[in-house]
């Protein structure tokens, strides 16, 4: 009985509240009984402050703030202090925040707050500590990224290609050579000019008291007290046509694909809502009735899975649902394939295939395209806009399951002017009609300009950039038992999809060594 | 990664905690792990119906644990089987379609999937706690009714082919292919959930086995339900017996072969340029038990030995700098597994050496007595993870049922925790000299080199 109670008062007494008018913006988000907290630190810098031919340094910076020690402790003597208390923290760091994620036992909740201040206000900045760091960022952008994932690898070189030239461009991580021109004093010097307490807020989670909250408030006011402004985004130009780059890579299975454009809007509009509706019918994150997953895998068993975006999805290979923390003011409509197969492992599969020279890039990259004119031009159809609504007005909710996972929506709702994303956005979809539904395709969904990432093996990455080129027919290469029993409309609707024309106006086949570099 | 899993099997602990940390231990120790009841009954026909009520207003977590998995591939040529069907599952039948079955998923508006390892296939579905006797009934369905057609077959087999394909572009799963061949010559844990390629490529092929798979295994008493969350004990046991009181009981058993005993080191390669060297030590692993304290004494020596607290990670990652991530630990899995030691090594000229340290950290743990302090504090390191890890039905529900899949009974988890708490520094030597044998160490690496091994 007595647990029955603190659990009613653990989910009764829920209280998010806002300070104003204070220097440090706080959210509080109050679970009683909880025996949690969880204290999310956020500065508004992330990776568009690092300064030119220092690409990394924002995360670099983070990175070293939590790996290394404080003022009072060394790494090795925080690692022994927190060991029983089984608290965690890590930074992450994103093109426009930097959030450090701070979860531990409330039993513990006054011996780990010194570590806290300490890792925040006073990081030690070790020489090895940040040796330690660089050498492994540098392992990663210059081995892992292009070895591990070619779905990832796509993704960011898209990134890469789509910002050029804007501080967007370059992985959050960095690039070769912005990392290893990094030196401790570069760290030293970012961290007093861009983790100040002019761009810091904070949110909790738990049961706090407020004393608690106050004093994190006012020990943050010990932070650097320089004022920057961070120059506003240049408005991301749309490309001319759409432009594919091709990189080529030794024994790829197949050819993963990622493509994307620029849209100017964000969860700050409230037309948001109406695109979301669109792009869930068309693509809903790692879900079977969406449209492109339907068409490309279901009927035709071309690969894992197709999605479409109209915002970052981080680490989309992993996570089901949408994280928080990636707040940004520069969106871009993206589509991903999943990699599909390429020419010599279908024909090595079914000897009928013997005569095809690509796979099925080109194909799928069509019918992802046409999906999308299709779906401008011939609007959503009233059933289906229904169902649509309501399932993601269920499914939004499922987004803050956890109290770390609400109170990182809230903090993000906060970078885009709003109180509460999630309980505003149930209202807008609430409102949202099929016309502005289709309104907003109308404004965002296009087809003609866009920047396309492709990573594929060396057997066919000239002869895929040649097909692309020149808008070749590229047929459905179907194995011979599973086209006798295709519907006649799939085979109707693959003779359209071989054809369909694409608006590409250039097409470069590039080394895997090329991104990430400068 | 694998550390970390261990630690993601602990569960909530919703106890006062203030005050300093000797109390909040001494509360933690006299508590079950799970403050909240785990509520089972078995139905007529073999099925098992598990239920924990949660206060999570409008939301419920509805999970159906198969204790079918790769394990269960015994024949040749059937490897990643118990997987693909697990795709298939979502291929319709009589009365909802693949189609529909989609669009009746997207009414519920649920984070719905399945995902198929060792020991198990699991479907779970989290979402609107309201639309429960329609997550029953559909699910219900197509667990006893079924039916997709030799085309829906053969196309599945592209979606799987394409699924094995992203995950070969990392080499972490091509050695880790590699390794359980070699570490395994009987036993079906010798080949990964996704099976071999050439299988994967045959797949098109097998549509009649699919259907004497289905008719062996997805049977009641293969199967748990587990539903957490705003529920309640009675409408869930009703529902299923609603629903799944029809389904009928099989009599089929794998025939798992027994792995003979290692008798000699064994070694794993991949050979790849530009890429991080890896060392991986793989020893056996004993089979998930909750009452011989052989397990729990396990777990305790990997916090101890790989965590970022221990001597080898501040030797090697912190001060030498000579590996970038140290990882130690093993998964409970029905039969004896693989006890993994891994590591990024920043350069593979440094890899014997860093097996030495490693080998130095494993002979100290089997011949000196861990001291007192430390074994508490890592029991305590374990309870609070337990209480930090826990806060949703769904990561309740994945932690039970992972007890579900290795022992069939969701009470497990508080026997092992309970075991946790009786573990002494004379069991911890004891389990380290029964795992950490020479003879039965696979050695797994990724280098420059043509060839792999190590001394």
């Amino acid at each position: 009985m007595k647990i029955s109670f603190k659990l009613l008062l653990l989910f009764t007494l829920l209280l998010v509240s806002s300070n104003a008018f204070s220097e440090v913006d706080v959210v509080e988000l109050k679970k009683d009984g909880s025996s949690k907290l969880v204290v999310k630190v956020r500065f508004n810098n992330g990776s568009i402050t690092d300064p030119p031919g220092k690409e990394g340094l924002t995360a670099l910076t983070a990175s070293l703030m939590m790996e290394g020690g404080t003022n009072e402790y060394t790494k090795a003597q925080i690692n022994d202090l927190i060991y029983p208390m089984a608290a965690k923290y890590s930074s992450h760091t994103d093109k426009e925040v930097s959030t450090f994620t701070f979860s531990y036992p409330k039993a513990f909740s006054s011996e780990f707050y010194p570590i806290l201040i300490g890792l925040l206000l006073h990081p030690s900045f070790e020489e090895s500590d940040f040796n330690r760091l660089k050498s492994n960022t540098l392992n990663y952008l210059s081995q892992v990224i292009r070895a591990s994932s070619d779905e990832e690898f796509s993704k960011k070189a898209l990134e890469e290609m789509l910002f050029q030239n804007t501080p967007y461009s370059h992985m959050v991580a960095g690039t070769v050579n912005g990392i290893e021109a990094i030196t401790l004093e570069d760290v030293k010097g970012h961290y007093q000019q861009f983790f100040i307490k002019n761009n810091v807020s904070f949110g909790i989670a738990g049961d706090f008291s407020k004393q608690y909250v106050h004093q994190l408030k006012n020990d943050l006011e010990g932070l650097s007290g320089v004022k920057i402004e961070i120059a506003e985004m240049p408005k991301i130009a749309m490309s001319n046509g759409i432009h594919v780059k091709i990189i080529e890579k030794k024994d790829a299975l197949g050819s993963a694909i990622f493509a994307g454009y620029p849209i100017d809007i964000t969860r700050a509009n409230d037309q948001f809502a109406a695109l979301m509706i669109a792009n869930s019918w068309l693509g809903e994150h790692r879900k079977s009735y969406s449209r492109l997953y339907q068409k490309i895998r279901e009927t035709r068993s071309m690969n894992y899975g197709d999605y479409t975006y109209i915002e970052w999805y981080h680490n989309g290979g992993r996570n089901q649902l949408p994280p928080s923390g990636v707040p940004r003011m520069s969106n871009y409509f993206s589509i991903w394939i999943r990699p599909v197969q390429i020419a010599s492992q279908l024909k090595e599969q079914y000897s009928e295939l013997s005569e095809i020279t690509i796979g099925h890039a080109h194909f799928a990259l069509r019918l992802a395209i046409r999906e999308m004119d299709l779906l401008v031009q011939d609007g959503m159809d009233e059933q289906e806009f229904e169902k649509t609504k309501q399932f993601l007005r269920s499914y939004i909710k499922l987004y803050i399951q956890t109290p770390a996972k609400e109170l990182g929506f809230l903090m993000d709702s906060r970078f885009y002017g709003r109180q509460d994303y999630i309980a505003e956005l149930d209202v807008l979809l609430e409102n949202t009609t099929l016309e502005q539904v289709n309104e907003a395709m109308r404004t965002y969904i296009q087809t003609k300009n866009m920047n396309v990432m492709i990573v594929t093996d060396d057997s066919e990455a000239e002869l895929l950039a040649e097909s692309l080129r020149k808008n070749k027919t590229s047929k459905m290469s179907y194995a011979k038992q599973l086209k006798a029993e295709l519907p006649e409309d799939v085979l109707i609707e693959d003779a359209m999809v071989e054809k369909y024309p694409l608006n590409v106006t250039s097409v470069e086949v590039i080394s895997s060594e090329v991104p990430f570099l400068k | 990664m694998v550390k970390n899993t261990i630690f993601g099997l602990l569960v909530l602990v919703m106890v006062a905690c203030s005050g300093s940390q000797d109390q909040s231990t001494t509360t933690l120790d006299n508590q079950k792990i799970l403050p909240y009841p785990i509520q089972q009954k078995t139905m007529n026909n073999g099925l098992n119906v598990v239920v924990v009520e949660y206060p999570s207003p409008g939301l419920a977590s509805f999970q159906i644990i198969m204790r079918v998995g790769a394990r269960d591939e015994v024949e040749a040529g059937k490897t990643g089987f118990a997987h693909f069907f697990e795709h298939m599952m979502f291929r319709g039948t009589d009365k909802y379609s693949s189609d529909e079955y989609s669009a009746a998923l997207k009414s519920i508006g649920a984070a719905a999937n399945a995902n198929t390892w060792l020991d198990r296939t699991v479907y779970h579905m989290t979402g609107n706690a309201t639309m429960l006797d329609k997550m029953f009934e559909v699910e219900a369905d197509r667990f006893m009714h079924l039916n997709y057609s030799l085309h829906d077959f053969k196309t599945e087999a592209g979606a799987v082919k394409g699924e094995y394909t992203k995950n070969n572009a990392n080499p972490y799963q091509k050695l880790n292919e590699k390794t359980v061949e070699v570490a395994f010559n009987e036993h079906t844990y010798g080949h990964t959930t996704m099976g071999y390629w050439e299988d994967v490529v045959d797949m098109p092929n097998q549509y009649k086995y699919s259907l004497q798979f289905f008719d062996r295994f997805y049977r009641p008493e293969y199967a748990t339900i587990l539903v957490v969350g705003d529920v309640n004990f009675d409408e869930v046991y009703s529902l299923a017996n609603t629903y799944f009181g029809a389904w009928k009981k099989g009599d089929f058993e794998s025939d798992i072969p027994v792995e003979p005993k290692q008798k000699e080191v064994r070694y794993a390669h991949v050979q790849m340029d530009g890429f991080p060297p890896f060392l991986e030590l793989n020893y056996k692993s004993p089979a998930y038990n909750d009452t011989s304290m052989e397990v729990a004494a396990l777990d305790i020596i990997s916090t101890i030995l790989f965590s970022e607290r221990s001597e080898l990670y501040k030797k090697l990652v912190l001060n030498e700098q000579k590996v970038r991530s140290l990882n130690g630990g093993f998964l409970f899995t029905r039969d004896p597994y693989l006890y993994s030691i891994s590591s990024s090594v920043v350069d593979e000229a440094e890899m014997a050496y860093v097996k030495s340290e490693i080998d130095k950290a494993i002979e100290k743990i089997k011949t000196e007595p861990i001291d007192e302090d430390l074994l508490a504090q890592t029991k305590s390191k374990l309870k609070y993870s337990a209480i930090m890890g826990m806060d949703s039905p769904s990561a309740i529900a994945d932690d039970l049922a992972f007890f579900i899949w290795v022992s069939d009974d969701a009470e497990s988890l508080n026997r092992m925790y309970a075991a946790y708490d009786k573990v002494s520094a004379e069991g911890l030597m004891q389990a380290a000299n029964n795992c950490f044998i020479p003879s039965q160490l696979t050695i797994s690496t990724i280098s420059s080199k043509k060839e792999g091994g190590l001394k």
